[in-house]
């Protein structure tokens, strides 16, 4: 070994050393110091476009709370990190978090890879994980505690549209295409049931692979049995596909899919223009704009009083969930103050909608039943979120407009 | 920290055990395999299938999953090297390598499908306290790591290894002197294949869930940054180019530590900016890589 190659190999090991010995540098968590709470966001990947407004909503209700006296007198202090939309990038985050910030609380996590992966080690390590992803796999089987939902269930989504579907489109005959995803496949398995059971005729179904460079095959065998509307379940990527080769077969019947891939935040209407897009119903899980604490949250956010927030008011509540109870448990433990989730969310106690005054009434001994901005927080016992809606919108000249809100 | 440290360690080792395993099909035996994610998957999967379904314990699912993708490996390039070119052979490998990936997606019964396998047992999982388990899986996946490179580099010592690279450099001479070239690189395909089955049970212990989405074809980036970055042909290269692609992809998230006011979506934007600075950089200022290749010296 020549001694340039020993010079290489020397400064490689410093260059390594010095990245992982960085944290060592900004690390010092004594009695009083900020409680960390470690937050998962996809900022980039095919999720990317929702990250950003999450995190903003993660850092203003963080300041809001600590402006507001903090938690047991100590600030929070949120460590924000790019999931990347990956599950194995969000289990090593969930390690970091852990580990290295010694957090007790693993918020964000919007896709259901990133939670499924962050659930064994979240209850190995004691720690509470709060997701945003749907798939009913997440909260099922012992979680003891430390798994929970702010987002409506997979199963309920479909319980939602088909309700709809019956009641109020009145479609007789569709067509069914899901991604192969797992927070897709029970969405279709619910409509698809009560389709059958209700008389309507399912003319086909098919389930489709995420990232083929067309889904002519699939569009043409799905829509060219002509139902009277085809539902799509997927992501905005294989949806952008899907419609351009739907215009381009001129096909007729109507579609109804989800805003993540009908809206997201827009991106959909950019990608395929007014003209494809128009006439496409869309579902999504949403907070009750009419409630007070999504109104509060909107001032929060320095929004709009009519903009339509999906991800972040859930974030919101994450951590509000997080402050209230810790400060009911009087610990910054996740094995204390897991057990106070239900109590805080869920009563019996004075209805509160706003973080910091829920958080006064709790040091004061008063039992609360806080209303969060995405939803009511009550929770069922596995961890799943109850009390949260969906929303409906369609699109006309290029724009989303609201047609209802349901409940399941 | 010290606890992060010591997960991030057992990823550098099994990162570092499937570099080898490239290094050794392509950089030694010139066999450009671009389904490394997938064969990655093959040995994800049997192993934790082997677990979970067949009951066997970890040893057996890991010397299971091993011949699996060894098999497969093998298989591939006997059918795909008996009637092409190697140009294509790795044209077939690319696309082996996205059927396995669907087969995970897709075939729900044996996978569970897009929503994968959670529960997937560790070695002695049950008899090591939770709290000293990263200790344990961290000096196995050292040791592994060890043996591998102790074997790849056996290997590429014995006289196989001087075929592998009379083979790589110049096949219609190797065949000419009488080596039968295609016997020679369903060898080299099927060992690294086996090696790459090692990795893939590794990361079914460290993960403990596996899905289909952990085998994006980012890990086919990874593995050829690795090896490049190592210097093509040397195992003890790719050990330091798996480390220093890790160091590169974590570490890059504590700069944020270092720089308070960067925020984290500009973070997230600057971190992949800064992998593909350094990588290019490596690239102008040691385009050989970190080592190089061993070589037989001649006494002047």
């Amino acid at each position: 070994m020549d001694k340039n190659r020993r010079r290489i190999i020397k400064s490689i090991g410093a260059a390594t050393a010095s990245s992982l010995a960085a944290p060592y540098l900004n690390l010092a968590h004594a009695q009083g110091s900020p409680i960390p709470l470690g937050v998962a966001l996809p900022l980039t990947g095919n999720a990317g476009a929702y990250g950003p407004d999450m995190a903003e909503a993660a850092k203003r209700t963080a300041a809001k709370i600590n402006a507001g006296g903090g938690v047991l007198g100590r600030k929070l202090e949120l460590f924000i990190e790019d999931s990347e939309s990956s599950a194995a990038v969000a289990a090593n985050l969930s390690h970091k978090f852990i580990n290295v910030h010694k957090a007790q609380a693993l918020v964000g996590y919007w896709g259901t890879p990133e939670g499924m992966s962050s659930r064994p080690i979240a209850i190995q390590n004691k720690v509470v994980l709060m997701v945003s992803s749907a798939a009913n796999a997440i909260t099922e089987g012992d979680t003891q505690g430390y798994v929970w939902r702010f987002q409506l269930k997979a199963t309920d989504w479909g319980t939602v549209i088909s309700r709809a579907t019956l009641n109020k489109l009145g479609f007789k005959s569709v067509g069914v295409m899901g991604l192969q995803n797992a927070f897709v496949l029970p969405i279709m398995k619910v409509f698809e049931e009560q389709m059958k059971a209700n008389g309507r005729q399912v003319v086909d179904s098919l389930i489709y692979n995420p990232e083929q460079p067309s889904y002519r095959a699939e569009v043409e065998r799905i829509f060219g049995k002509n139902p009277e509307a085809v539902y799509c379940f997927g992501l905005l990527p294989d949806f952008v596909s899907i419609m351009k080769e739907v215009y381009r077969g001129g096909f007729e019947s109507k579609v109804v899919a989800l805003s993540i891939m009908a809206d997201a935040e827009g991106k959909f209407v950019q990608a395929v223009g007014p003209k494809v897009a128009e006439g496409i119903r869309h579902f999504q899980p949403m907070p009750d704009v009419a409630a007070p604490g999504y109104k509060k949250f909107l001032q929060l956010m320095d929004a709009p009083a009519d903009r339509v927030l999906l991800f972040p008011p859930n974030t919101h509540d994450q951590i509000a969930i997080t402050a209230l109870a810790m400060e009911k448990a009087k610990s910054p433990m996740a094995v204390d103050w897991s057990k106070q989730i239900i109590p805080v969310g869920n009563g019996p106690g004075q209805e509160v909608d706003d973080v910091v005054e829920a958080l006064k009434l709790v040091r004061a001994g008063t039992a609360i039943n806080f209303q969060g901005a995405g939803s009511t927080c009550d929770f069922t016992p596995n961890g799943d979120q109850l009390g949260r809606g969906m929303g409906q919108w369609i699109i006309r000249n290029g724009k989303s407009v609201f047609v209802e809100y349901a409940k399941p | 920290m010290t606890s992060y440290l010591v997960l991030l360690g057992i990823l550098v080792c099994f990162s570092a055990i499937l570099a080898l395993a490239l290094n050794f099909q392509w950089g030694l035996g010139g066999m450009v395999n671009f389904g490394l994610t997938g064969f990655y998957a093959l040995g994800a999967y049997a192993s934790a299938l082997f677990m979970l379904k067949g009951g066997a314990n970890s040893f057996f699912a890991v010397v299971g999953a091993m011949a699996v993708v060894a098999a497969v490996c093998g298989l591939v390039a006997f059918i795909t090297l008996r009637v092409t070119e190697e140009d294509y052979f790795a044209i077939v490998t690319l696309g082996v390598g996205e059927m396995l990936r669907l087969v995970a997606l897709n075939e729900d019964w044996l996978t569970k499908g897009a929503l994968g396998l959670t529960g997937v047992p560790r070695p002695f999982g049950d008899r090591i306290a939770p709290e000293y388990y990263q200790y344990f899986l961290l000096a196995l996946a050292i040791a592994l790591l060890l043996a591998t490179l102790w074997f790849l580099n056996a290997v590429a010592r014995s006289p196989f290894g001087r075929l592998m690279r009379a083979v790589r450099e110049d096949d219609v001479v190797a065949a000419t002197l009488g080596k039968n070239v295609l016997w020679v690189r369903v060898r080299i395909f099927a060992i690294g294949g086996g090696i790459i089955g090692l990795a893939g049970s590794m990361h079914g212990f460290y993960y403990q869930y596996i899905d289909p989405t952990q085998f994006s074809n980012i890990v086919l980036a990874y593995g050829f940054m690795a090896v490049i970055a190592g210097g093509r042909g040397a195992h003890g290269g790719a050990i330091f180019g798996a480390a220093a692609v890790m160091a590169l992809l974590e570490g890059s998230r504590f700069l944020k530590d270092l720089v308070p006011a960067l925020d984290s979506d500009q973070l997230a934007a600057i971190r992949i900016i800064i992998i593909g600075v350094g990588l290019i950089a490596l690239l102008i200022y040691r385009p050989q890589g970190f080592l190089r290749e061993y070589r037989l010296k001649v006494s002047p």
